[in-house]
This record gives structure tokens, sequence and C-alpha cells, in this order.
């Protein structure tokens, strides 16, 4: 028996003993190795966390009657209350649609409802992760790391589920048009995606450990952010926005969510119709006169960049001129970022959780 | 290397816990830059040194408190260390508490499966050991029902059932031997054993002084933290016995745990019937006498004290336990109806014409209550009882027997069949 099972990767070879552990905290380049080793150690513990976020699906929905038809329901039900205060009782919409394009509303909202509902019920769950599995964590010598990552992986599952719903929706009826190659973009997206909550709820779930208040915190915070993003208002529609932009700008998930409207439902086109509106609004803004501007020349043909460029490009707020490429590039940034900093202090921290939980 | 002979070194090992009393203060110690000093040190081990070699077994003894789980969980990487270091040799396997990780709503595969793989087994590695896993636990159909329905003794045997099937180099395991039934127990003890033979390391806890003298070859007694005494677990187990004896019932408070009170009694600390000394000797001789032959008379003398002014009623209860934990023999007061009255007194049990044959066997001493359920304390004997053989006999005793040769019995007809 003991000689058929191969010895893990992570046991030394016979005959040499391990590295001595120490009471000293890891250093950076410890630090370092670890980051770099990140792809390692998930392919190395692949089995844990497959088995994991089969297990947290299952426990969540086997034997419901709806079973893993739930994940949609619940993003369903958001985006019907929501739908209907906002673009019903509130009158929110968007203005000099095209035949065809009635339901651009809805569909903006649908996809930021998905995408929401994945980022913020990770950040929930994931907060309290290490303190639940305290027990596990004092009594088993695992990577702990992989708990946090089990969450977000289960919520990116459960939003892979709403996008394929979304995607059989606009191929299969005529309430969007169905989209193109962009699609190849999707597993960039949730890659970055699940990056950036990753390491969000690695440093979430660390503060946890040694501050419980962080969660009360967390659900306060996850509501007020999820009114901030861009989910049910359309930035660009709203004529005082400019004095805004600023804070739009630094708002992450504002590019996540804008990237995956533009892969999904072609955002840009459709805003194209919204910028022709807020044209005859006439911004008086600053701000707003050269958005007026890029969008003149966009429609006369040249690219977001080259019309940024002719107007003097640095003055003009992002989210007004986004591109795919552009929130891709900065929400990539914001990802890689997060995930360094979560998975450091998660390193740094990760041996004190037995004593703390 | 001279240090690769062994698979496990400890190098002034402690670990201590910070303690807050509120988050407020761990803020202001956070935000203060440690100016301000917000918790307080508990010291749970401190400077702890050993080494071991493969095939060898290590037990740590000591009351509650004593930080024997905490060096189990240092050792096993749950938890820092807060001073010195360690390195092993090999893979670890720990079993800090059984059915760690265990999911209720799912079935005894599916867990035996998590479980394994938590542990660091790859999904290949634990199909091919499941089998063996199922067999060991012996949960019959129980296997594919969800954990939800088993007794907590059979959530111990599957718990159990993977560690020891993972088969590591070093086993770390925190006082889970008491696992299930008796034959359980034995199929547990067989294993480890099994382990030893192949050249594996065993550090585990136990309050069953018994089983450390039985499974180690060394011991470790820790003692608030420290190391109070380290050797042969012989050794080792009688310093803590002689400590017990000394110190029990000067309310000291740290045994007070493992002898608890008389539950709906006013029978509190030193009032507590137990044993003062237990030794064996050459039938009505002042010899002590721990090796001895089949065929000897001994006997066992124990001298007890029950200071309840009301008289608790008790029993004293003993046996013979050969290394394998095959109980051979048991006897109690109360079985055979013998009456322990007064204060105190020196019970003899003679033991003339012993049958057992060659063994090494532990003679546990137990105070008992009036049923003969409860037990206020287990005594340990300064030394096992070695019997050794001078004939080729084999077995566990010998049997009072005769041989003979006849004629006058022809075979027997067969039976009819009815």
């Amino acid at each position: 028996m003991s000689k058929t099972s191969p010895p893990p990767a992570d046991s030394p070879p016979e005959g040499s003993p391990s590295a001595w552990v120490t009471s000293q905290p890891p250093r950076a380049i410890e630090i370092l190795r670890r980051l770099i080793g990140f792809p390692v150690m998930v392919v190395r513990h692949r089995d844990l966390i497959t088995s994991s976020v089969k297990r947290e699906l299952a426990v969540r929905f086997q034997g419901t009657l709806l079973g893993f038809l739930w994940p949609l329901v619940h993003p369903l039900f958001i985006f019907a209350v929501y739908y209907f205060i906002f673009t019903k009782l509130l009158s929110f919409k968007m203005p000099n649609l095209q035949p065809g394009q009635e339901s651009a509303m809805g569909v903006y909202m649908f996809i930021g409802v998905v995408v929401w509902a994945s980022f913020g019920e990770s950040l929930g769950r994931g907060c309290n992760i290490i303190v639940e599995n305290g027990n596990l964590i004092k009594k088993l010598a695992f990577p702990s790391e992989t708990l946090p990552l089990n969450i977000v992986l289960v919520n990116v599952v459960t939003m892979i589920f709403g996008v394929a719903m979304f995607l059989l929706a606009t191929f299969a009826t005529p309430v969007w048009k169905a989209p193109g190659i962009e699609l190849l973009w999707i597993p960039v997206l949730l890659t970055l995606q699940t990056l950036f909550t990753y390491g969000l709820v690695l440093i979430l779930s660390t503060m946890q450990v040694f501050l419980r208040d962080t969660a009360q915190v967390v659900a306060i915070g996850v509501t007020v952010w999820m009114f901030l993003t861009p989910l049910f208002w359309v930035p660009e529609a709203i004529p005082q926005i400019a004095q805004y932009q600023g804070f739009i700008e630094a708002n992450p998930m504002n590019h996540i969510v804008y990237a995956w409207r533009e892969v999904l439902m072609g955002v840009e086109s459709v805003l194209g119709e919204v910028l022709n509106y807020t044209n005859d609004l006439a911004i008086p803004d600053h701000n707003g006169k050269l958005l007026v501007e890029i969008t003149r020349l966009v429609s006369e043909g040249s690219t977001v960049e080259q019309a940024r460029a002719a107007v003097g490009a640095d003055l003009v707020p992002l989210s007004m001129s986004h591109s795919l490429i552009d929130s891709i590039r900065i929400f990539a940034c914001w990802a890689v970022g997060m995930f360094v900093t979560g998975f450091s202090l998660f390193s740094l921290a990760q041996r004190r959780f037995a004593d703390e939980v | 290397m001279s240090s690769n002979e062994y698979s496990l070194e400890v190098e002034g090992l402690s670990k201590s816990y910070r303690m807050y009393q509120s988050p407020f203060r761990r803020i202001t110690e956070v935000l203060s830059g440690g100016r301000i000093k917000g918790h307080q040190e508990f010291t749970a081990l401190n400077d702890v040194n050993f080494k071991m070699k493969p095939g060898t077994s290590l037990g740590l003894c000591g009351a509650n408190g004593a930080g024997k789980s905490t060096l189990l969980k240092v050792l096993a990487g749950t938890t820092a260390p807060s001073a010195g270091r360690y390195r092993m040799k090999g893979r670890v396997a720990s079993l800090l508490e059984l059915g760690a990780g265990f999911h209720l709503d799912f079935t005894g595969r599916a867990n035996i499966f998590m479980n394994g793989i938590m542990m660091g087994y790859s999904r290949r590695e634990m199909e091919g050991k499941m089998d063996e896993i199922i067999e060991f636990a012996e949960l019959g159909s129980y296997i594919d029902e969800p954990v939800r329905t088993y007794s907590s003794g059979m959530g111990l045997r599957l718990g159990f059932s993977v560690a020891v099937a993972v088969d590591p180099d070093i086993l770390i395991i925190d006082e889970v031997f008491a696992v299930g039934d008796m034959y359980f127990q034995k199929k547990c003890v067989d294993r480890i054993y099994d382990f030893k033979r192949r050249g594996k390391t065993i550090l585990f806890c136990s309050h069953s002084l018994y089983d450390i003298r039985q499974m180690c070859d060394d011991a470790i007694w820790l003692k608030n933290g420290n190391v109070a005494a380290i050797g042969n677990s012989v050794f080792a187990t009688n310093e803590y016995t002689s400590f017990q004896r000394d110190h029990i019932g000067t309310g000291s408070g740290t045994l007070s745990d493992e002898y608890p009170d008389i539950p709906g009694s006013e029978t509190r600390g030193k009032q507590l019937p137990r044993i003062v000394d237990a030794r064996m000797y050459l039938i009505g001789t002042d010899v002590e006498a721990y090796e001895i032959r089949p065929g000897d008379s001994i006997e066992l003398r124990v001298w007890w004290e029950n200071p309840d002014p009301k008289g608790t009623p008790i029993n004293i209860g003993t046996g013979l336990l050969r290394q394998d934990m095959t109980t051979c023999a048991g006897m109690g007061t109360h079985l055979d109806g013998v009456k322990l009255e007064g204060p105190k007194g020196c019970t003899v049990l003679q033991m003339p014409d012993m049958r057992l044959l060659a063994g090494q066997f532990l003679v546990p001493v137990l105070m008992m209550d009036g049923e003969g359920v409860h037990k206020y304390q287990e005594y340990l004997m300064p030394e096992n009882l070695v019997v050794r053989n001078e004939t080729k006999e084999l077995g566990l005793f010998r049997m009072n027997h005769t041989w003979e040769h006849r004629h006058d019995l022809p075979v027997p007809a067969p039976k009819a069949v009815i």
C-alpha cells in the first residue's frame, strides 16, 4: 500500500528533512515565492478546490425543488424588483433608442445584477469564511487560502449560470441581439473578476479574524457600493454626472460591469444613442463639452482614442469615453493589485488564524 | 548528515497566546504601534526539546491544560510556534480531532473523500484507498448514508479509518484512542503497532497512562507547558504518577479534572476516595515481584483512602492487560462481593499459581464507585508485570490439563438427522 502511493508534491525527497519551521513570520521573499507559486498551489490542490466548490454548490442546492435553477432565480428576482422600481416607477430609461432596442434598459440592468449578485455574495459570505471554518483550521493542516477561493469560485459558477441564461435568451428570443465574437472575452473577464474578488475576500476574511466588526461593515459597504456602481442607472444619461467623474472612475466595479455589458450587449452602440441625448441637454460643464465633441467625432467615424486625442484626451474622464479594452485594462490593474495585496496580507496573517478563531 | 537519522526534531519550542479582553484593546494596541499593551500573554508551551527516530513512538502525558494538545497542534502545523523550531522528515498526518471537517449532509463515502483530499491526497489516491478505508471502518451499508444519521461512535470510526489509511511517515494523534467499542479499539491499536513495525514515527497524547506505556517507547510528562520528565515511557509515566500521588488532594487544582467529583455528592477534591499505593509481591512475603514465571504465586496489595466521613461506597478493580490491549483477566471487589469499609485500608488480592504465559502485562488498579461503574482513579503500578516462560508452551495462559491414552472408546455413530 505505501509503495503504490507516490508522495505528494510538497513532501521532501526521501531521506532529507523539511526546512525548519520557526517562529519567524514569513519574509518578503517567501511571500513573493508564494505569490508566484499561486498557480502551482491551485493545481496541486485542484482536487480540494473542485470538490469543495462542488460540495458547496451541492449544499446550497441539493434537495431543493428547483436545484441548480436557484442561482438564476435569485438575480432574476432582484432584477425584477429593481427593474420595476427604476424603470416603471421612477421612469429611468435610455432615450432615443432605435426600434428593436426597447429592452435596452432591462438588459443593461440584468447584466449589472448578474455581475453584482456574484460579487456581493462572494464578499458577504467570504468575509466570514475563515472564522466559520475555525474548527477546521485549528484541527486540520491544509492550505486555508483555498477557503476564500472556494467561495469566490462558487459564486463565479452561479454567475456563469446567469450569463449562460442571458446568452440563451439572446440567441433563442428576439429580446436582444445576440453577441458575436466579443464573447471570446468572457474567460478573460471571469478570470479578472475572480482575481479581484479573491483578493478582496482575502483581505476581508483576514480582517474578520482579528476584528469581528468587519462583517457588519462589509454588509453595509456592499449595499452602498452596489448603488454607487452603475447597475440601475446610466451615468452617461445623467447630465450632472460630470462633477462625480473622478468618483465613478475610481470604482473598479464600474469598469468590469462596463466590460461585461460591452461584451454581452454591445453597450457602446447603445450608449451612442444616449450620448446623442446628452448632446441635446447641452451639458454646461467643460467635461461635458469635450464629451459632446468626442461623441461627434466618434459618430463621424473616428475611434474613441482618436477622438480623445483630438480634444485633449487627458481631460476627458474615461467612463464617458469607455472602450472595452480600456475598461479591461483598468480593471486588470485593479485585479492584480488587489490579489497581490490580499494574498500578501493573508500569507502574513495565516499562521495566526488558528490562535484567533 | 547526522541530523538525517531523525524523523522529527524539536528545538526550544514554545507557544504563547495573546489574549485580548476586548476588541477595543486590540485596536488600541494596533493603532499605537504596540506602545500601549492591550494583551496578556499566556504561555501554553515552554522550551520543549526532543528528537525522534523513525519507527519510534512518543507519548505525551500530563494534566489538562499542560500543553499536550498545543504541542501536537504546533507540530501538526495548524498553529505557528512563538519561539523555537522543528523539522520533520516525510509525510505527516495529524489526527487532532476525529471527524474534523466532516460534513453532516454528505454520505460517509463522500466524507472519506473530502477528508483525504483536505489532508493533501489526490483524488486518485483516495479512490485507490476508498475500499480499504470502508473495509476498515466496517460501517456496512451506513457508508452510503449521510453522516448525520451516524452514532457518535460510527463518526469516530470513520475519522480514524481515514487518518490511518493515508499511511503517513509521521502520525500525530491527540487523545483519540478511545474510539468506539472494544473491538474497534483493538483494531486501532493493531494498526498503530503495524505503523511502528513499518518504521513510521508516532506521536500521541493520552490521559491513559496504560496506552502510553503500551504503545510508546518514550514519553514526555508535560506540566504547565514545561517538560517535567522525559525518558522511556515507564520512567516518564512513573514520574507523573508519583507526582499525582504526592499532590492529589493538596488543592493544586490541576489534577482535579482527571478525578471528577462524585455527581450529586458533597465529596470534593480532598475527600475523594483514592489509591495511595499499589504493589505486587510474591505471595505472603515482602518481596516485590514484577518479573515472574508461570506458576508463581503473587499478590497485589492496594493501599487506599476513603476520606468521606459519610463513607462513600467504593470498590477496587484490577486486571491484567497484555501489550496488544487484550484483557487477560479482570477482577473487582464488587464482582466478588467484597466490601471495603473504613476511612483507609490495604486490600490484598492473592493470585496463587499464576497461569499467564510469557508476555508483558499492564496491571491497572482502579478505584471505583459502589456499583463498579464510575472510575474515580486509575492507578498505575510502578512497573509492568513481566512473565518469562521456561517451557515451549504456546498461548496466553496455561490451561489446566492432562493427557490420557484410552482403548475403550469406539468412534461414535453418526447422529440421526432430525
